[in-house]
């Protein structure tokens, strides 16, 4: 029977071209629409994980700092053998180590000067971080210079530099005396202050010798993951197994003031309420804590789009309730025939049903290779003369990551919408009478 | 052979006295230093100042601030309050020992901040209005005699005995006659000049002497320098609520 009604529900969809194509074409737009808004906020939120990950240098950060007697806090991991037997436990999730310090200098140009973020990177091991700089000046073809900086663009120009000069960097050692260094700037990078990150590159070694560490002591390791959906459970892994509480997570912070949050999100001790302790006080932060914020944003454009994508649909439920009220009255006679040959009212309701169903399905297939075409050409154009974006791309590319989840729910969404549309009509239309269908002048 | 042998003997013994007439007492200068210090310090009385910075900037331009400043040495206590310009008015700082705040009237909150740490961009750090140290924070390296302007002086070259000093060495230019301080310049780790000192103007008070003129001058950023210049110097006692974080809150209302 399911093939009888198919059947006819197929034949009926096709004898009327225009109007099922503009039905469907209607629910295809939904589709589309709601399919490429998920792509790509799914898309970006990829790549500015991804980003995010090469800037700062990996997927879980831990840093240290010890207590000295005299009150003063020093951010270091002289003794790293606990850290280097969590690192060993968790061996096989972790793809790559980097080691960093870093620095809050003010940079001095003739007159002028920045405060600006410093990560002392070893470059060498750090080739991935070089692939993810957006160049706008000077090159990273050479860093085999113990003195150069990378220096985001704003900055540069704020100081009023270009690449090949020198600039003076004045900083604080570890324990609060004053130093400085000289570094020639070998290449000026697109900034990503807007969304949390802007730093300057230099040298590990040399930052070192600058703040007052060892040539191989460093700040913050950094770990890059085989997969880095384990970001959570390796951070977990990690504060237990250095006896670091577990952070807030940003919705648990709402209620409480920025510095509280900050202290509940990634560990930090209020400045104000610092207790002496012993031995390396350990912090874990991992790439979803920081990008939590950035998320809660994307979520939001997403929750905006399905609810357009909502409204879209009622809109076309609407014209497809309309337009089976008029096949309905169109084929009054036909039920009526119909009904008098045998057919029962439940299958007569079925192939109003299945027809919404076909529109419905047809459109959202419409709408989804509509999305993979747009996808594919979007996708193939390179977006490197516009460097604001390419925080937000893959190597210069946009990418669209709209997951089985979300598709499923959209088109199931759609269907059920397209049903329920129909169904008033395809029940009114079951239970026509034949003898008054059939003498009906419709 | 033994003539040879009592030339070598005669030869070291030069060596060595020359070596010992070459090393300079540095007692001498410690003395000094201590007596720099002495003299800059009120432990028996309060003291109170305006003190009126104009920073000049090639960035920003000039820029005045007006600071009340209130100094108890017995207890190292301060407490600077800023009267000018209007938008940062209200803002202060208070040193109790080693705990140095800074409180903001706009979010009520004090925050910990450091001697070290420069006072709200100028040139000054906050240890400039703490009594001066430098025989306890720093040792004699070297020193020479020198002429400087109209006053003979000693020019002593100093390296901190600890970390707890921002910069790591300092050259002071100090009278003769009467230990006073002149000029400075400060070092940084790895002794390249950051910041001078002059001190052209001293005036006495009680029984110390300090500086009513204080000119610091950046020495990495060209142009930059702030000058402060200290007025309505009083020894007078003071209340000792001034030197509390209630003092600082209730000066806002």
């Amino acid at each position: 029977m399911i093939g009888v009604i198919l059947k006819i529900s197929a034949r009926n969809v096709w004898r009327q071209k225009k109007r099922s194509f503009l039905l469907a074409g209607a629910i295809a737009f939904g589709m589309f629409v709601i399919t490429a808004i998920n792509g790509l906020t799914g898309g970006v939120v990829d790549n500015i994980r991804v980003n995010f990950s090469h800037a700062l240098g990996g997927h879980v950060f831990i840093s240290g700092s010890e207590y000295l007697d005299r009150g003063t806090i020093v951010y270091r991991i002289a003794d790293d053998e606990k850290l280097l037997t969590a690192l060993q436990q968790n061996g096989e999730s972790i793809a790559a180590v980097t080691r960093r310090s870093q620095a809050m200098p003010s940079l001095i140009f003739g007159s002028r000067q920045a405060m600006q973020l410093v990560y002392g990177v070893d470059f060498q091991q750090e080739d991935k971080l070089l692939g993810s700089l957006v160049v706008t000046g000077g090159s990273l073809k050479d860093v085999t210079n113990e003195q150069l900086i990378i220096l985001p663009r704003s900055v540069a120009e704020r100081l009023g530099v270009e690449a090949g000069e020198t600039i003076l960097m004045r900083l604080d050692t570890v324990t609060g005396q004053r130093n400085v260094g000289e570094f020639v700037v070998v290449a000026l990078i697109e900034d990503q202050e807007r969304y949390g990150i802007s730093a300057a590159y230099v040298n590990r070694g040399y930052l070192n010798t600058l703040v007052g560490l060892g040539l191989e002591d460093y700040q913050a390791l950094n770990l890059f993951l085989t997969d880095m959906e384990q970001a959570d459970a390796l951070g977990q892994s990690f504060r237990a197994a250095l006896g670091v509480p577990e952070p807030k997570r940003l919705a648990e912070v709402q209620d409480m003031d920025d510095e509280e949050a900050m202290a509940a999100m990634f560990g930090f001790t209020r400045a104000s309420e610092v207790e002496p302790w012993e031995g390396i006080k350990y912090q874990v932060t991992t790439i979803n804590q920081i990008m939590e914020p950035v998320e809660a944003a994307v979520n939001a454009l997403k929750t905006i789009g399905l609810a357009i994508f909502i409204i879209l649909l009622v809109i076309t439920m609407v014209g497809i309730t309309n337009t089976f009220r008029m096949i309905m009255i169109e084929r009054t006679k036909e039920i009526g025939t119909m009904r008098a040959f045998g057919m029962q009212r439940g299958v007569v309701r079925n192939v109003f049903l299945m027809e919404a169903l076909l529109l419905s399905a047809g459109g959202a297939l419409a709408g989804l290779i509509a999305y993979g075409l747009a996808a594919f050409i979007l996708g193939r154009i390179s977006w490197d003369t516009v460097p604001a974006m390419q925080f937000f791309l893959d190597q210069g590319r946009i990418t669209f990551t709209a997951s089985f989840r979300e598709i499923t729910f959209n088109t199931s969404l759609i269907l059920a919408m397209g049903l329920l549309a129909a169904y008033f009509p395809a029940k009114a239309a079951a239970k026509l009478s034949p003898v008054k269908a059939m003498s009906s002048n419709l | 052979m033994r003539k040879h042998k009592a030339l070598l003997v005669l030869l070291i013994l030069a060596c060595c006295w020359t070596a010992a007439a070459a090393e300079k007492d540095m007692s001498i200068i410690e003395d000094i230093l201590r007596k720099v210090d002495e003299q800059s310090s009120f432990p028996e009385t309060d003291l109170s100042a305006v003190l009126t910075m104009i920073i000049e900037d090639p960035e920003e331009g000039l820029e005045k601030i007006v600071v009340r400043h209130f100094r108890r040495d017995d207890g190292e206590r301060f407490l600077l309050l800023i009267e000018e310009p209007r938008t940062q008015r209200g803002q202060g700082y208070l040193l109790e020992g080693d705990n140095l705040w800074f409180y903001d009237p706009s979010s009520r909150k004090f925050a910990h901040t450091s001697l070290k740490e420069s006072f709200q961009g100028t040139d000054a750090r906050n240890a400039d209005f703490s009594q001066w140290s430098y025989s306890s924070s720093y040792k004699v390296v070297d020193y020479t005699e020198d002429v400087l302007g109209n006053f003979s002086v000693y020019v002593v070259d100093l390296e901190a005995v600890d970390d707890t000093v921002p910069y790591p060495y300092a050259k002071l230019w100090i009278t003769k006659d009467s230990n006073l301080v002149l000029r400075t310049q400060e070092f940084s780790l790895n002794k390249r000049l950051m910041r001078s000192g002059l001190f052209p103007s001293y005036t006495k008070v009680g029984d110390g002497v300090i500086p009513t003129q204080m000119i610091f001058i950046d020495e990495l950023v060209e142009g930059k320098k702030t000058q402060i210049s200290l007025s309505e110097i009083s020894t007078a006692k003071l209340p000792d609520n001034v030197f509390t974080k209630a003092f600082l809150e209730r000066a806002n209302r």
